[in-house]
């Protein structure tokens, strides 16, 4: 292929800031929010570029975003609850996993179509039953609760997801460790985990992710200040202003940037693969 | 010699009362029919349909309760017959009520009501007025028949072209409700179609040339453009058609003056059929076009109609039927539709004509501000035939089904294996139950009652379980669903909430949310399919400036949570404070901003674009990056080689980089297109108070729309919900079938 011309080249470029100023206009709006030391509520007059730069709002997020809980707490919350969330749907379907992946049994197809069927549900389809059983036994507003539904919405996908990486580790190898003796459970542990533990984490890691930065269906299992997690004090923050709240929305700017900045870290070392995951490990290699 | 013979004859397996081999004969047999038998076949379908068709309008045209225009039109015939009946025959120029529309099919009507006796005239009533109930009933016979008799005779050669297209439009509900009525569609309806039939024939003779068939096509033409102008959008198709089919054949200049003269006729015929135009040719014809232009932009009940963009398509999906339920008992528009949207490529290779047809029809219906229902009817007749091939289509899917089913493994379960896998099904199995079967199941439950906030204290105190359990077990009977009164007690009703629901999901205020949810789902996936793809292209040139540093910025998106993003552009067109709004405020009212924030406040078209906007912005960074991996498994070589056999970048593009490409992005547009038909975050970011522009999903979370404006219906929410995963059920189930590439998602 040849290189392309000056014209082209720059025609190019000319398109691509184009997209890029698509892309950056929003995120350019919370920033000029974020680092406004001016707004006393919510912004009153059209600015491109913040009045007075300044980090007030940071530190103040920093502290106590959201009532008087301190931000330690609520970190300390978003990371238990998320943790957890994706350490259950790893591990509770994992054998779920192994054993689509590698045996032939009655009913898997069909067991295959629900398992898919979950894994494109919306979580809203769970969110409202689990809100109504969990209101039944009375642990609705625990963070156990919290982690009962973000580990459920996590779950099919992960399992999708560590079935192909299970099978993506060739039977051989397995069936070399049986004939020397190894049993199911030995092999699996010793051989095919180690292998497909890389997908399995990226597969947890999007779990884990999604649970972090949920707050809309997860404001619903709240009711004490103290199973706030970090995103949900954002949905607080927006609840507030549009009753009327007096906190300033450069708050909120600063409180999302917070926010954001581990998870766009994390997709920009991890682009590919989670891309591979995201499509349910149908990109191979 | 006489023994080798007979052991051909003597079954070599066990005899089953009919061989499978035996089976797969007599299917063939039946589709390879003698030729008598096939004309016989042939000629009782299109006998059947016309028997059909005709009686469906007929059956229309006596019950359909008097509709809106009626009375202008039937006045219009009244003063034609009044004409005629005083053999006042220059009157003709000057009479032309409605003169924004030519009088051809007015004067018919004047002519089939002169077999009436001569009634008072018809009030004169603006264009926004209501139906005129008191309508002299033997005047609107005749001239509802005579409507009702050309349906049928479009239906008739439709049939004869192919008698299940023909099915097809006997049964349009839409095409029959204004086929059926006073109205000014079916002659036009008729006559546009002759007009494309008589091209088709001209393109087949061996005369080039204006032959004779193409003088009937520009005959037809006229006549269709002096009965109604809407329906010349088959001379558009005309044109197309014939540029593409000389393009191929490389005689575009000599063919032009054929063309002239093809055209100069059908004015003039247009001229001789419209006498109301002679004394004032340009005056009087742009004053009639300029009419359409002006009503469109100003005319009150357009505007009160607010219909948006896309109304047509809403119209073919969901012609309402609940106007006359006895009358149309089955709705087969929808699936008209569908199998039309199937058929069209296999219809584009039989037929090219059709399809041009179709899609200009439904361009200019886009385009065009005022979105009448029986505008629909230009676009019917193709409409028809892509839904005839569409079903071929369908029933060639069956067959290869069928044949393909001896082929397919049977699988063999072994039973050590099967106890092999036990110990690791039980324990994430139970696990998969309880966190996601469970609540599903139970979901299903509720729907089943009229749980809502106000029996919320019952409910939690075993009231859900008490009614699921007793009603299930048939010990209470199911209670009518009244979702709007509400008790303070748990009762159960069956599926009786399930058509009261499904009615508010499909067809609601004039609009439906089901409709909304796919226009959105489809629109979602285009755009964001395009940018992305585009700037994959623009990236993978060879030698691009600050490539990683573009793909880094445009990850962004992807990598911002949902929500979050959300949250971002609200902050852009969130009402009074919003960015837009801000500068609305600063750079005054005709500045760009005020304009596109008042256009905001009252256009639901505006508001797809404002939703859009978001969706692209989130969903182009997968795209572009599923579309950047594809295309660095292109070889480089593989495309100079394409390139030194002398392909043009176009060839190169179709024959070589998006075959190879394509297998990559069908898992990447099922993946967001799945993700788009969840789509919740951006429409609960917005906040949007009204539910009908939102998915379902969103639907689910805020259920209590529709039913007497109460906070939470979870009921309802339980059955939006279940709806919601029957129809994800079917999305799954045909991809599973339909792709190829969607088995690397479903059984990878």
């Amino acid at each position: 292929m040849r290189k392309i011309s000056f014209l082209q080249q720059l025609a190019t470029q000319l398109s691509l800031t184009l997209v890029g100023l698509f892309v950056i206009l929003p995120v350019w709006g919370m920033v000029r929010l974020a680092f406004d030391g001016t707004l006393k509520g919510r912004p009153t007059e059209f600015r491109l570029l913040p009045k007075i730069w300044s980090f007030d709002a940071f530190m103040q997020v920093l502290d106590k975003p959201y009532q008087s809980v301190d931000f330690q707490v609520l970190l300390k919350n978003s990371l238990f609850v998320s943790f957890s969330a994706a350490l259950i749907a790893i591990l509770l379907g994992m054998s779920l996993a192994y054993a689509f992946a590698r045996f032939r049994f009655p009913g898997r197809q069909s067991g295959l179509f629900a398992l898919l069927l979950t894994a494109v549900l919306p979580p809203v389809a769970f969110m409202t039953p689990l809100y109504i059983i969990l209101s039944l036994i009375h642990i609705r507003t625990t963070l156990l609760a919290l982690i009962i539904t973000y580990a459920t919405f996590a779950m099919p996908f992960c399992i999708w997801n560590m079935r192909s990486a299970f099978q993506a580790i060739p039977k051989e190898i397995e069936e070399a460790a049986f004939l020397d003796g190894a049993s199911d459970l030995t092999s699996f542990l010793l051989v095919t985990l180690p292998l497909a533990l890389p997908s399995i984490a990226v597969a947890g890691l999007i779990a884990f992710l999604m649970a972090y930065s949920e707050f809309t269906i997860g404001w619903l299992f709240v009711e004490k200040a103290d199973t706030v997690t970090l995103a949900m004090s954002i949905y607080a923050m927006v609840q507030s202003q549009y009753t009327g709240g007096a906190q300033p929305w450069s708050f909120l700017g600063s409180l999302t940037i917070i926010m954001s900045i581990p998870v766009v870290i994390i997709f920009l070392i991890f682009q590919r693969t989670l891309l591979e995951r995201m499509m349910f490990g149908s990109l191979g290699d | 010699m006489d023994t080798n013979r007979l052991t051909n004859y003597l079954p070599t397996r066990p005899i089953s009362l009919i061989s499978n081999d035996q089976l797969n004969v007599l299917f063939t047999r039946a589709f390879q029919m003698t030729k008598t038998f096939r004309v016989l076949f042939y000629t009782i379908s299109v006998l059947l349909v016309v028997a059909i068709a005709f009686g469906l309008r007929a059956r229309a045209a006596s019950m359909l309760p008097i509709d809106f225009d009626e009375d202008d039109y039937l006045r219009a015939g009244q003063e034609y017959a009044h004409l005629i009946r005083t053999s006042n025959w220059s009157g003709f120029l000057e009479t032309n009520y409605r003169p924004e529309h030519p009088p051809l099919a007015k004067i018919m009507i004047g002519l089939i009501i002169l077999s009436a006796p001569e009634e008072a005239l018809i009030p004169d009533a603006s264009t926004s007025a209501l139906p005129n109930k008191n309508l002299p009933t033997d005047l609107v016979k005749p001239a509802r028949t005579l409507n009702a008799i050309f349906g049928t005779m479009t239906v008739a050669i439709v049939a004869l072209i192919n008698p299940l297209a023909g099915l097809f439009l006997a049964s349009h509900i839409l095409t029959i409700r204004y086929v059926s009525q006073i109205m000014l569609e079916a002659i036009p309806f008729l006559i546009s179609l002759l007009a494309a039939i008589s091209y088709l024939k001209a393109k087949q003779s061996k005369r080039s040339g204006l032959n004779r068939w193409l003088i009937l096509s520009a005959i037809f033409l006229g006549l269709t453009a002096a009965s109604k102008y809407l329906y010349c959008v088959i001379g558009i198709a005309i044109l197309v058609d014939w540029y593409l089919d000389a393009k191929e054949k490389d005689s575009v200049k000599i063919s032009l003056r054929t063309v002239a003269l093809w055209g100069v006729l059908a004015i003039v015929v247009f001229f001789l059929f419209d006498p109301y135009l002679w004394p004032n040719p340009i005056g009087r014809l742009s004053e009639s076009i300029f009419y359409h232009a002006g009503y469109s932009s100003s005319a009150t009940e357009v505007q009160n109609a607010g219909f948006p963009v896309w109304q047509p398509f809403f119209w073919l999906f969901f012609f309402p039927t609940w106007f006359n339920k006895s009358l149309f008992p089955f709705p087969s528009d929808p699936f008209i539709m569908i199998l039309a949207l199937f058929g069209l490529s296999r219809l584009w290779n039989k037929e090219r004509l059709y399809v041009l047809w179709l899609g200009i029809a439904m361009a200019f219906l886009l385009v065009w501000p005022t979105k009448w229902p029986q505008y629909i009817m230009i676009l019917t007749v193709p409409l028809s035939f892509a839904a005839a091939e569409g079903l071929f289509i369908v029933r060639d899917n069956l067959l290869e089904w069928w044949g393909a089913r001896k082929t397919r493994a049977k699988t063999h379960y072994n039973k050590t294996e099967t106890r092999r896998a036990l110990p690791w099904l039980i324990p994430g199995l139970i696990a998969f139950t309880i966190l996601t079967v469970c609540p599903l199941f139970f979901q299903f439950g509720v729907s089943l009652t009229d749980f809502n906030s106000a029996s919320i204290r019952d409910g939690f105190n075993g009231g859900i379980w008490r009614s699921i359990s007793l009603g299930i077990t048939g010990e209470i009977p199911a209670q009518p669903a009244n979702l709007e009164t509400r008790s303070d007690k748990v009762n159960f009703v069956g599926l009786n909430s399930y058509p009261d629901v499904f009615s508010f999901i499909t067809y609601s205020n004039n609009w439906s949310m089901l409709f909304f949810n796919v226009l959105w789902t489809v629109l979602s996936i285009l755009l964001q399919c395009g940018l992305g793809l585009g700037v994959a292209f623009l990236l993978w040139q060879h030698g691009v400036r600050f490539g990683k540093f573009w793909q880094v910025l445009f990850i962004l998106p992807w990598a911002i949570p949902e929500m979050i993003g959300a949250m971002m552009w609200v902050n852009i067109f969130q009402r009074d404070w919003g960015w837009l709004y801000l500068a609305a405020d600063k750079f005054g009212k005709d500045s760009f901003f005020a304009v596109f924030a008042n256009g905001l406040d009252k256009s639901p078209s505006m508001w797809l674009i404002v939703f859009l906007l978001p969706a692209i912005w989130y969903g182009f960074p997968f795209m572009m990056l599923a579309a950047s991996i594809g295309l660095k498994t292109i070889p480089r070589e593989v495309l100079d080689a394409a390139t030194i056999d002398g392909s043009s970048i176009w060839q190169t593009f179709k024959y070589v980089t998006w075959p190879l490409l394509l297998p990559l992005l069908i898992p990447a547009i099922i993946v967001r297109g799945i993700f788009a038909f969840n789509q919740f975050y951006l429409f609960q970011a917005f906040g949007f108070s009204d539910s009908t522009l939102a998915t379902l999903s969103y639907n689910i979370f805020n259920p209590s729309n529709g039913f007497g404006g109460y906070g939470g219906q979870f009921a309802v929410s339980a059955t939006i919900n279940i709806i919601t995963v029957i129809l994800l059920m079917f999305f799954v189930m045909v991809f599973n079938r339909w792709s190829k590439a969607g088995e690397g998602v479903t059984y990878a």
